[in-house]
């Protein structure tokens, strides 16, 4: 008992000292936040309490496990070296080492109550560092706030110095002292993350690596330049390629058709766009051909009038004048405009050439029977009949030979 | 006799930078490339698209196992290649990269996503065959400890070293590193060089400088890694960095089931407390507590 005397001495030590510290801690928390949750307010006062009788039951535990507890140490003892690996690492490791000796001299289990508080309690530390979210605030968000939480569970480990060593073991030597050409790395002035707010962007994301690419695109090529490496390619140098020609093909291929749909597109778009405007035209056309037949209904009229007026006196008026020829123009223009096909197709107007077609196909105006037989006009036409044939009709017969002669003809 | 003049000539070929005549350290990286079993046809062209963009890289058939992955280190040696670039397949469908300089580490741990291959036929861009990229890194690498290690690493890798066999003289391509939110996203590509407008060198001419215009075409593959752990040593040793934000992609899908879970729990229980509360109406006579019977009931009084 003696030496656990020592022990709990050296313990209580080291555990007062953790404590102050971690009292430090929260009561600048609180002043912080001045917010504090209800379990710092229960513990705070009693936390040295709490403290003394957590040792009493590991001791007790101790007894009572003896054997068992030894066992476990081995494995507590793996995790403490492998922490102990990790010395310089972060503000989180460091806060744990003090513990360390602890669990070391003692090679308790984990697995005991007191424990688990000092991992509550190492959760917490860890949540004052980051000024993160106590864990009993998060019990009362709602569940669609709770859905954006990361859960932090896992320990940082960001061993400053390992990695330090390690970049110097590997790294490719790339400041001023070395060619260009050896190593060809650029890093930008310019932060991506800046640069891109928002990831979800598509084409900001895009633009914003193309613009990172294209600055150090043309810093190599001027530091390439300066140092006399060739940079771009001749015309005539030709090499494999990444992409095989069948594959840039295709991609040609994909470009064409892209293209081509594009165009297609744009056409139908223009015709859509025609078909609608179209009809406005036509129906424009069709009044102004109907305001025009108007017009030249109005001058016959005033001429017709103005030749009343005038009357018999003639003598003052020409040849053309007495005789009405301005009229018989006027008349004729108008035909020959608009009434055209009038007469041929049974009083139809000539204008529309599809109706027309289709009036000469399907029929429009009168029966189509007997359009072959024969009637008064056709047998009164005399036009196909001609005389002389009718007088030569002796000499037409004789050019046909007899039956007999015919057939003689035939099997020579 | 050819062997033996080569083994003879390059003696000291096995060092990864050895001393050039006029005291400048040669860079010389050879690469391992290869994947576990286990792989989708993605990832196997991504695999191929790195292999082919790197003359200095060796792919080898697939690795079978996926908990020893610390016989890779006497592949590499075999191979004689001091890097590692293992692509390891999870559930078939998840991506890791475990990027190696072999005979003692680092090794950086990233998971790939969003993975494009060149295959895809709207990356238009082409190169040489082995010509030599420009790395192009974000500012972001220059400022801590563990993304300087992963831009050294990306370099052994990715850069291929001046005079490799089966590099090509010029410059025509450019691949980019760029951390947003903690993911290094890579693009590749292609500088595609035109002669600059009238115009413009008229006013070139004035400058002094006759510069053709530059532009970009991507080239492929295009892919998002998100690191997770960097180890001291080669595929082994104690972890110097990990990440703590990492969400593993089977985290990330067991929640969006329990999310469905959730939605769909939530509805059962609505119906089950609608049912119990219309039993306790006791509208009907089969659901929830049956009415008390007493003297004034019909059954009772016309019995």
């Amino acid at each position: 008992m003696v030496t656990k005397g020592r022990l709990k001495m050296a313990l209580a030590a080291e555990k007062g000292t953790d404590f102050k510290k971690l009292n430090q801690k929260k009561k600048a928390k609180e002043a912080s936040k001045k917010k504090a949750t209800k379990e710092v307010v229960e513990e705070k006062p009693t936390e040295s309490d709490e403290e003394e009788e957590e040792e009493e039951e590991e001791e007790e535990e101790e007894d009572v496990e003896g054997e068992e507890d030894e066992e476990m140490g081995n494995g507590v003892n793996l995790d403490a070296i492998d922490d102990s690996d990790t010395s310089e690492s972060s503000i989180e490791m460091e806060k744990r080492l003090p513990r360390k000796p602890k669990k070391d001299q003692k090679t308790q289990a984990v697995e005991a109550k007191p424990n688990a508080d000092d991992d509550e309690d190492d959760e917490e530390e860890e949540n004052e560092d980051e000024e993160d979210i106590p864990m009993s605030d998060l019990e009362d968000l709602s569940d669609a706030e709770k859905e954006d939480l990361i859960p932090h569970s896992r320990l940082t480990i960001n061993n400053t110095s390992a990695l330090l060593t390690s970049l110097k073991r590997i790294a490719i030597p790339s400041d001023k002292s070395v060619p260009f050409a050896t190593h060809q790395t650029i890093t930008s002035t310019i932060l991506a993350s800046e640069a891109i707010p928002d990831v979800s962007d598509d084409l900001q994301r895009e633009l914003g690596f193309y613009t990172q690419s294209l600055e150090a695109v043309r810093q190599a090529r001027t530091k390439l330049r300066g140092e006399k490496v060739p940079f771009s390619r001749p015309k005539d140098y030709f090499a494999e390629m990444l992409k095989e020609d069948a594959h840039m093909e295709k991609i040609k291929a994909k470009l064409v058709e892209e293209a081509s749909n594009k165009k297609a597109a744009a056409e139908a778009r223009k015709q859509r766009d025609l078909k609608k405007f179209g009809k406005q035209v036509q129906v424009a056309k069709l009044q102004e051909r109907q305001k025009a037949k108007r017009e030249t209904l109005e001058k016959i009229k005033t001429l017709k009038r103005k030749r009343q007026e005038t009357g018999g006196a003639g003598l003052g008026t020409n040849e053309a004048d007495l005789f009405d020829v301005g009229i018989d123009n006027e008349l004729a223009k108008y035909d020959s405009r608009s009434g055209a096909g009038r007469g041929n197709m049974g009083g139809r107007n000539g204008g529309n050439q599809k109706r027309q077609k289709k009036d000469e196909k399907y029929g429009f105006g009168g029966k189509k029977r007997h359009g072959k037989s024969g009637d008064a006009v056709s047998s009164s036409d005399l036009s196909g009949f001609n005389p002389k044939a009718m007088k030569a009709k002796g000499k037409v017969g004789k050019s046909r030979p007899g039956k007999g002669r015919r057939k003689a003809m035939a099997s020579r | 006799m050819a062997a033996v003049y080569k083994s003879l000539s390059k003696k000291d070929s096995k060092k990864s930078t050895t001393t050039d005549d006029n005291g400048i350290k040669k860079n010389k990286q050879r690469v391992l490339v290869l994947s576990s079993r286990g792989v989708t046809f993605r990832h196997r062209h991504l695999l191929n698209d790195l292999a082919s963009m790197l003359p200095h890289g060796r792919k080898d058939a697939k690795f079978d196992s996926k908990s020893k992955l610390y016989e890779l280190n006497s592949l590499c040696e075999l191979f004689n290649c001091n890097n590692c670039l293992f692509f390891e397949a999870r559930k078939g469908q998840d991506l890791y990269l475990h990027c190696s300089s072999v005979p003692n580490g680092p090794t950086i741990k990233v998971l790939a996503a969003l993975v494009h291959t060149m295959e895809e036929l709207h990356f238009t861009g082409n190169c040489l065959k082995g010509s030599r990229p420009i790395l192009s890194f974000d500012a972001a690498f220059d400022k801590q400890p563990h993304l300087q290690v992963i831009r050294a690493q990306f370099q052994r890798i990715f850069g291929v070293p001046q005079g490799a066999r089966k590099s090509k003289p010029f410059i025509d391509h450019v691949m980019s590193f760029s951390l947003i939110d903690g993911k290094i996203w890579v693009r590749n590509y292609q500088i595609n060089e035109e002669e600059a407008s009238k115009v413009k060198s008229a006013e070139a001419e004035t400058d002094a400088t006759k510069d053709t215009d530059l532009s970009l075409i991507e080239i492929g593959p295009r892919f998002v890694l998100t690191p997770i752990y960097i180890s001291e040593g080669s595929f082994g040793g104690p972890l110097i960095f990990s990440n703590k934000s990492f969400v593993t992609p089977n985290q990330v899908r067991s929640d969006m089931r329990k999310l469905k879970a959730t939605r769909h729990n939530g509805r059962s229980e609505q119906t089950r407390e609608r049912l119990s509360k219309k039993g306790d109406l006791g509208l009907r006579s089969n659901i929830g507590h049956e009415r008390q019977s007493d003297g004034t009931d019909t059954k009772m009084l016309f019995a």
